[in-house]
């Protein structure tokens, strides 16, 4: 359902992305990993042209687009149907956690208030976040910033759920209530890419493991054969660094 | 040791020039929010050619005294405004403008420069993190400035351009320069004719601390009102 072909982007005089292809079946949930610095956030932002690309395309169902004649329909479109989970969460921060999530439904989908809140009040239980829907983002701990920036990108029903990093800024006491709510979204069928630093959480949860590293897909397959049979000395050595981390 | 009977005639007659101050100061927050805003946008959005040009009117108008910005639009504004009035083939008496609204012009290009600081850092303090949120999940730059970034930056620049207004207030009482009749201006010529220079000082004293409590505390109402809870 989701084909980037041929991805370049570079910041100033750094090639971030040296030509990324990479192609998402509908039901995926992909994981991808690598060390810093290769382009991972980067690729994800791409999607959504948050990250601008000098040159190659992505085809996204029936809306195609040329990174190097980007144009408004079709970004638009494609943003309509993805919704982002940020690293730094990102909520807004004149809004309470439900206005947070009902905004995009009303200002965006033009839904009634009454529809968008019963949306909102749906996605916070799902996310365990009812009893502070009145709160505000300065109210709030880090966990319960993500989760509400999480029921935000479920409410508006994307396609793809775009995850960057979602873990990677909390307290680590805060980390399993959100990979837990993350599990629960990506177990429920929604097809997600998630650009991860939990090496066991994306184990868990992905049917494809994507390695990157500097600025290409080094590896993708199961988890199965990146984990267990690394094709590459370089992803050898990184699950290896990565292993010993934890 | 001061006179009340004289106390209360002057009192009426200088509050008398208390509206005008309130309407010229009104006038001129607004004008100079409006452009210190377009400015402060401008030096955001880091749109070349104007943003050198922001920069250099900041310059200017941040150092030089104000009583001087007023002389020189007393003296330049209405042969500056015919000239160009003709030349695109307008017939106007640009000599007839009212020394109040050069005076408001004056002090407008001068705060505008203040102003223009205030909202730029308002605007820094934003957490841009919100944007790639907006944007992804379909926003317009319209939606986001009105639904996510106003309101933010709007609150963080209350408390300073609180304090504009007050700087406002007073810079009016340049205008006396100009035979502009102000709250101090006011007093000055209630004072001149019978002679009670300190009572009259010290009712215009009174009556811009009444107006700086009234106008802090609209601000800090409104502030309130549109804070984030902590």
């Amino acid at each position: 359902m989701l084909e980037l072909k041929d991805i370049r982007l570079s910041y100033g005089s750094t090639q971030v992305l040296n030509g990324v292809n990479l192609s998402v079946k509908r039901g995926d949930v992909a994981s991808i990993i690598g060390p810093s610095g290769t382009g991972k956030t980067t690729l994800l932002k791409c999607i959504n042209y948050l990250a601008k690309p000098s040159s190659g395309t992505i085809a996204f169902d029936q809306i195609q687009m040329d990174y190097q004649h980007a144009d408004k329909t079709a970004i638009q479109a494609i943003r309509l149907r993805t919704a982002m989970v940020f690293q730094q969460f990102n909520v807004f921060k004149n809004m309470t956690v439900i206005q947070n999530v009902m905004d995009p439904l009303v200002v965006v989908q033009r839904k009634s208030r009454e529809e968008a809140r019963e949306i909102a009040l749906r996605e916070l239980e799902r996310v365990g976040l009812s009893s502070k829907q009145d709160s505000y983002p300065s109210q709030l701990s880090g966990g319960q910033l993500q989760r509400t920036g999480i029921a935000r990108a479920l409410a508006v029903r994307p396609d793809v759920m775009l995850f960057d990093e979602p873990t990677s800024s909390l307290d680590p006491e805060l980390v399993g209530e959100v990979l837990k709510v993350i599990k629960d979204v990506t177990s429920s069928g929604i097809t997600s890419l998630l650009v991860t630093h939990e090496m066991q959480f994306a184990k868990s949860i992905s049917n494809r493991i994507i390695f990157m590293d500097r600025g290409v897909v080094a590896a993708d397959g199961s988890p199965t054969e990146i984990f267990d049979s690394p094709s590459s000395l370089r992803l050898a050595q990184f699950l290896n660094s990565e292993h010993s981390l934890q | 040791m001061f006179d009340t009977d004289i106390l209360l005639q002057d009192s009426r007659e200088i509050l008398g020039a208390v509206p005008v101050t309130l309407a010229m100061a009104f006038t001129t927050f607004v004008l100079s929010t409006i452009v210190g805003s377009l400015f402060a946008l401008v030096e955001y959005r880091r749109i070349p050619v104007l943003r050198e040009l922001v920069f250099a009117y900041k310059v200017v108008f941040k150092g030089v005294p104000m009583v001087i910005v007023i002389f020189l639009a007393y003296f330049g504004l209405p042969p500056a405004l015919q000239f160009l009035l003709s030349s695109a083939g307008i017939n106007f008496n640009a000599h007839e403008t009212p020394n109040w609204v050069i005076l408001v012009l004056a002090v407008t290009g001068c705060v505008a420069a203040f102003q223009a600081e205030i909202i730029k850092g308002a605007l820094n303090a934003f957490d841009i993190g919100q944007s790639d949120a907006a944007y992804s999940l379909g926003y317009t730059s319209g939606q986001l400035f009105r639904r996510v970034l106003f309101p933010q930056v709007a609150l963080t620049a209350i408390p300073d351009l609180t304090t504009s207004m007050m700087v406002i207030m007073k810079a009016l009482s340049l205008g006396f320069a100009i035979e502009v009749v102000d709250i101090f201006a006011q007093s000055q010529l209630t004072a001149a004719l019978n002679f009670y220079y300190l009572e009259a000082f010290v009712i215009a004293v009174v009556i811009y601390m009444v107006i700086a409590y009234i106008v802090t505390q609209i601000a800090d109402r409104l502030e309130q009102a549109l804070r984030v809870r902590t």
